[in-house]
């Protein structure tokens, strides 16, 4: 298989904790700006593969190669997010005691040393980019309120945003969706496909009709390994999907 | 620009205000003490001089501290160490303006190490006849242990009760070494019977006023330094990488640097804060370096509350008062007292006195909604104030706490 | 010189004076003498050693007392040896009125009486009315070779064994003859061997043979201890060709055995420092380890319980002074209590509204200890208690040339068991069972119906406990004062977090190593650079191993 015009690629990954073999070798290729809804049982793998990804945990075993050649396993998360793959938590994680700008500032793509850091003022052109997320998550009204007084579902759209802000070619997200009510779940759906036009993503997400609201392929995972993959019609009329998901 | 920003509102002026006053503390003290009549009303006794300015160096260390305590969660058991460090450096000058006044008139050898028949002065005693050197190593030798022992400590990734038990196991070992006599630092006497600093007696009045003042000026150049830190960029991330270290790597910024510079920053203020502190008390031991000191400086910290900057100035200035109150009126009942403070400010008063008189105001003056939101934070200082904080690890508001194995 | 010419004299060793010298022929010729007139006559009967003893009246300068000493060296009698030992230790006195000879025991101005022979009491007498008998050292030699002949031919084996000894380490080859009379009589086997080790060191420094000299290195070189390395490297260094090659070699193996020994010693060290460091940290393995709460008040539930240990030996010296060697057993479950009630107070009253804020609590016990601290030494006072040891923990044996101590050996045992004890619990136990399900998935326990606070709170106990009775054992070793914890507390947090948070076995095996590492490098740094280099180790394992060495590898935990 030709890594060349990959965005992501795993090839028979595995990575075990205690004799538990958390990712069974898994391969798994995303092609550029294509999105990608991943789904599957608990403990089918799915934050481990993220973790693999974003460079959290290492694999004892396989390739993990980012945008064709960059050999993903070499480098550490700071490495890995300035490469250009951003990660949203299962559980929503934004600096809680920083109002909402500030958690975008934070997060703007740009230096990432000390000194700068120390020293920079912030410039029209981050102004710019920070109203411009603003749009897009439509928090605009909240800026200056702590991060903390946030609802759950503002805060997986701050944290949306914060990915957005550090401009990334990959995005990972896991379970937008979860506790959101069905409004916010379209508008985080309609986020998600106007956040694909321009990058690739990878969606982990349990509910259903979102991936399905998505119309994306799709990939089960079942023990640390590919199930199914295919559309999500596909995926749900195979038999070993249904199995998995309602036990025999 | 600066000075717009200095007098700006909320937290901002606040600490205008502190600067102005510890300023004009630096003046005025020492004025009243040599310029006025000693019967005069206005006169400050020179012991009160001796002693308010060693709580201006313990202030300065309880600032340090809470750099890194409040400011980036970093609960350090061994600041002690970086202010007997830079205080060690200090005495090392002391010592060699001693010259040939010592009770063996070495002119070359400080009293101890003739006694213990040496030859010649060690190769880290040379440069210590100069006030500038010293000054550099003041601040060199603890940001460099700071420095050195961060790096190994932030890239394994060594956290909360980890890194809080290893820095006093550091502080521990710190102790027995300068307790040996080979370390060739004086072993348990210490660096005392000091003479001159810079040309001036360090016993007279007109010096030790001029230590006050430089104190008070420390103080409140530390005050300025933190601040304008706390206020930068770099300030909010390290305020990030306390309240959700993965986040800001998953980002792309290496959180290891970012407490490396604040733990070393800190190390430095608290190494100042021991060279200011050892020629206005005339002795410097390895006793400083009890492990048992470095946890009352957080105590300080915590009674003026954590993650504000006028914080820990208050506390340790209150603490300290307390302990030089008991210890000369109920000298048993000091440790009850401090242990007490102790549990009363983790149970009781968890964002310390600042903390509460902040959540006081904001209260009174009707700002709610800022104030459900985070709990007790709501004045913009406390917006950085962590001790009400929803932290990553912690349960949230109202969920009854329980007991999470070490991890 | 020709090999098997006359012995060498090791001119060092030489005594200047030709007349010194002659008088030490002298004596040695004539306890040699005297020790075959030992074995020859068994008993003279009293009278006749009355009449000698008599002889003491009339002895008025040293040499006369010196003639008498071994004439009654000589009976081989061992009623002589009280009055012969009474000498040496100048309380043999002739009374002026008849000139009769009597042990004496001063008693203020007078001087009790008793019967040089059967030690009976015969009076008191005011101390004008005796004269003591004067003894110098030469003399003191000369009994103390007559005590050694007499109890060579002692019915008791352990006062031949002694005896053997002495002669061992003072060799003389004038006893050559006696003690091969000796050995031809000996029955007992290890008194044998020790004589032959005897008659061996001595032929070293005789004029006898290079045959005989050869087979008393082999049998020098068997025994293998400090005291003979030092005979055969003395001879050694005065001996000649294969002698000397001989004995080179046997100083060689015996410094190689004793290097074994050395070993074995330090890790005897070893262990008795991780037993103790073990002791100290496995109430905090339980309360940091299992419950993950920094209890800095730990060292403090130690200090109680050794403080505990006083009290109850302070009863029993005022009510029952009988029980005193039982007053250990009896500390031990009063130290548990007491410390368990303590902890169980602190759980409940500082730390069970802390949880899930480690710094916070932190702070909170280091206040707790501070108030403790402070709470004895208002009680107690400031100095140090006196905590008596019971007559069985104390002296010492030998095991080959592993010198231990029995109270260290009890506290080994003592600490084993106490981590037996634990483990049983923990693993064993119903109790133990909900400790570690509430441990690992709280909600789903209290699920279970298992009440969670309860089992905080009775965990923190038990960990307090622990400590307590540690202090039991500790407080043998140590001065009992209000600051005994704070030695403790650091040394414990670093065996749990270097064994490994969470994990007994870790904890046992952290404190072992840290024991045994520490005794190693003792030798080579001294004790306190050692302690130092450890530290610097346990930081820098740390940093490489966060979690410790059994720490398990889990999932990676987000946030």
């Amino acid at each position: 298989m030709s890594k060349a015009n990959t965005i992501l690629y795993l090839d028979g990954v595995s990575v075990s904790f205690d004799g538990f073999r958390a990712i069974n070798n898994l391969s798994l290729v995303l092609d550029k700006g294509e999105m990608r809804a991943i789904i599957g049982p608990n403990g089918a793998g799915k934050t481990t593969m993220m973790d693999i990804v974003t460079g959290k945990t290492r694999p004892d075993a396989g390739e993990v190669y980012f945008d064709g050649n960059v050999d993903l396993t070499r480098h550490d998360e700071a490495d890995i997010a300035m490469l250009g793959i951003g990660r949203k938590f299962q559980k929503p994680t934004v600096f809680e005691n920083h109002c909402v700008e500030d958690n975008l500032l934070l997060s703007l793509k740009g230096p990432r040393s000390i000194l700068p850091a120390l020293f920079s003022r912030r410039s029209t052109a981050e102004n710019k980019r920070i109203d411009d997320i603003f749009d897009i998550i439509r928090l605009g009204h909240r800026r200056g309120d702590l991060a903390a007084s946030l609802s759950h579902g503002q805060k997986q759209w701050l944290e949306i945003g914060m990915l957005l802000a550090q401009d990334p070619k990959l995005l990972l997200v896991d379970e937008p969706v979860a506790g959101m009510t069905d409004a916010e779940t379209e508008e985080t759906a309609r986020l998600l496909k106007q956040i694909a036009e321009t990058h690739s993503v990878i969606v982990v997400e349990h509910d259903m009709h979102f991936v399905r609201e998505l119309g994306v392929k799709v990939t089960c995972l079942h023990e640390g390994s590919v199930l199914s993959e295919g559309s999500l019609d596909f995926v749900s009329a195979d038999e070993r999907v249904v199995e998995v998901y309602l036990g025999r | 620009m600066i000075s717009q920003r200095f007098f700006a509102a909320g937290a901002d002026r606040r600490i205008a205000i502190t600067i102005s006053i510890l300023i004009g503390v630096a003046v005025i003290v020492p004025t009243l003490n040599i310029a006025v009549a000693p019967d005069s009303a206005f006169h400050v006794p020179s012991y009160l001089v001796a002693l308010v300015g060693k709580y201006l160096c313990y202030a300065l260390l309880a600032l340090a501290l809470d750099l890194v305590w409040g400011f980036c969660g970093i609960l350090s058991l061994g600041h002690g160490a970086f202010f007997a460090l830079g205080g060690y450096a200090m005495g090392m000058y002391l010592m060699r303006q001693i010259g040939d006044r010592g009770v063996y008139a070495n002119p070359l050898l400080p009293d101890f190490m003739v006694f213990l028949n040496w030859k010649e002065l060690p190769w880290f005693w040379h440069g210590f006849d100069h006030f500038w050197f010293a000054a550099l190593m003041v601040m060199a030798v603890p940001g460099l242990l700071a420095f050195v022992f961060g790096w190994f400590a932030f890239r394994s990734r060594v956290t909360g009760v980890y890194l809080s038990i290893i820095t006093q196991a550091m502080t521990y070992a710190l102790l027995l070494a300068f307790f040996r006599n080979d370390m060739g630092f004086g072993g348990n006497n210490g660096l005392t019977d000091f003479k001159d600093i810079l040309g001036f007696n360090v016993q007279a009045n007109t010096t030790r006023s001029a230590l006050f003042a430089a104190s008070a000026a420390t103080l409140a150049l530390g005050v300025f330094v933190t601040w304008r830190i706390i206020g930068s960029r770099y300030g909010k991330l390290l305020m990030a990488v306390r309240d959700a270290e993965s986040r800001t790597r998953f980002l792309g910024w290496r959180a290891e640097n970012v407490k490396l510079f604040a733990f070393t920053v800190s190390a430095v203020m608290a190494g100042i804060a021991g060279a200011l502190y050892v020629p206005q008390v005339g002795i410097i031991n390895p006793g400083e370096f009890d492990p048992a000191n470095s946890i009352e400086v957080v105590v300080w910290a915590a009674v003026g509350g954590r993650g504000t900057i006028v914080g820990p100035i208050i506390g340790a200035v209150l603490v300290n008062a307390g302990k030089s109150w008991f210890t000369g009126a109920l000298p048993e009942f000091w440790l009850f007292a401090l242990g007490g403070l102790f549990i009363a400010v983790t149970l009781f008063l968890p964002s310390g006195i600042v903390g509460m008189w902040d959540s006081w105001q904001a209260k009174r003056s009707g700002r709610k909604a800022a104030a459900d939101a985070a709990d007790a934070t709501a004045v913009p200082e406390m917006a950085i104030a962590p001790a009400a904080i929803v932290r990553g690890g912690r349960p949230a508001a109202g969920a009854a706490p329980e007991p999470q194995p070490a991890e | 010189m020709v090999p098997g010419g006359p012995p060498v004299r090791d001119p060092v060793n030489d005594p200047p004076e030709p007349v010194l010298y002659m008088g030490f022929l002298r004596n040695v010729v004539a306890a040699g003498l005297m020790l075959a007139a030992t074995l020859v006559c068994a008993a003279a009967d009293e009278a006749e050693l009355r009449q000698l003893v008599a002889k003491f009246a009339d002895a008025n300068n040293f040499q006369a007392t010196e003639a008498v000493v071994r004439e009654l060296g000589a009976t081989g009698s061992p009623a002589v040896e009280g009055l012969l030992t009474a000498l040496s230790q100048g309380s043999l006195y002739v009374r002026k009125a008849d000139d009769a000879i009597f042990v004496g025991d001063e008693v203020g101005p007078d001087i009790k009486l008793r019967d040089p022979l059967n030690g009976e009491a015969v009076g008191t007498v005011a101390k004008a009315g005796l004269t003591k008998i004067k003894v110098n050292n030469t003399l003191r030699r000369v009994i103390r070779d007559a005590l050694g002949g007499l109890t060579l031919g002692s019915n008791d084996p352990a006062v031949r064994l002694a005896a053997a000894d002495t002669m061992f380490k003072n060799p003389d080859p004038a006893t050559i003859a006696a003690l091969d009379a000796a050995i031809a009589g000996e029955a007992v086997d290890s008194v044998k061997a020790r004589l032959e080790q005897a008659r061996a060191s001595a032929v070293l420094l005789s004029d006898l043979g290079e045959a005989d000299k050869m087979a008393a290195i082999d049998i020098l070189s068997s025994r293998a201890d400090q005291d003979s390395l030092s005979q055969l490297s003395r001879f050694q260094a005065s001996a000649e060709g294969p002698l000397r090659a001989s004995a080179a070699a046997a100083v060689a193996t015996i410094d190689q055995s004793l290097a074994l020994w050395q070993v074995g010693q330090n890790v005897w060290y070893g262990i008795s420092l991780g037993s103790v460091l073990l002791l100290a940290a496995i109430g905090l393995a339980i309360t940091f380890g299992v419950m993950g709460v920094i209890n800095m008040a730990h060292g403090e539930m130690v200090m109680l319980g050794a403080y505990t240990t006083f009290v109850v030996q302070q009863v029993i010296r005022d009510t029952a002074p009988g029980l005193f060697d039982w007053s250990l057993a009896i500390a031990l479950p009063m130290a548990f209590l007491v410390s368990g009630a303590v902890g169980l107070a602190i759980e409940r009253g500082v730390i069970r509204f802390l949880y899930g804020r480690p710094l916070e609590t932190l702070l909170a016990t280091w206040g707790v200890s501070l108030i403790l601290q402070q709470a004895v030494r208002t009680i107690f006072g400031p100095t140090n208690q006196e905590v008596g040891t019971p007559t069985w923990m104390s002296g010492s044996f030998q095991l080959g040339q592993l010198a231990i101590t029995w109270n260290r050996l009890c506290i080994v045992v003592f600490c084993l068991a106490v981590f037996a004890l634990l483990l049983h619990v923990m693993k064993r136990t119903p109790w133990g069972l909900q400790m570690r399900a509430v441990t690992q998935n709280r909600r789903m326990a209290a699920s279970m119906g298992i009440r969670t606070p309860r089992v905080d709170a009775l965990t923190f106990a038990l960990g307090s406990g622990i400590a307590g009775i540690a202090g039991v054992a500790l407080s043998q070793i140590d001065n009992v004062s209000p600051n005994f914890g704070q030695g403790y507390i650091i040394d414990s947090f670093m065996v749990v977090v270097f064994g490994g948070v969470g994990n007994l076995w870790g904890t046992f095996v952290g404190a072992m190593s840290l024991g045994i590492l520490n005794k190693f490098l003792e030798p080579y740094t001294g004790a306190v650079l050692g302690k130092i280099m450890v530290l610097v180790l346990i930081i820098l394992f740390i940093q490489k191993r966060p979690r410790g060495l059994f720490a398990l590898k889990g999932r990676a935990v987000e946030a």
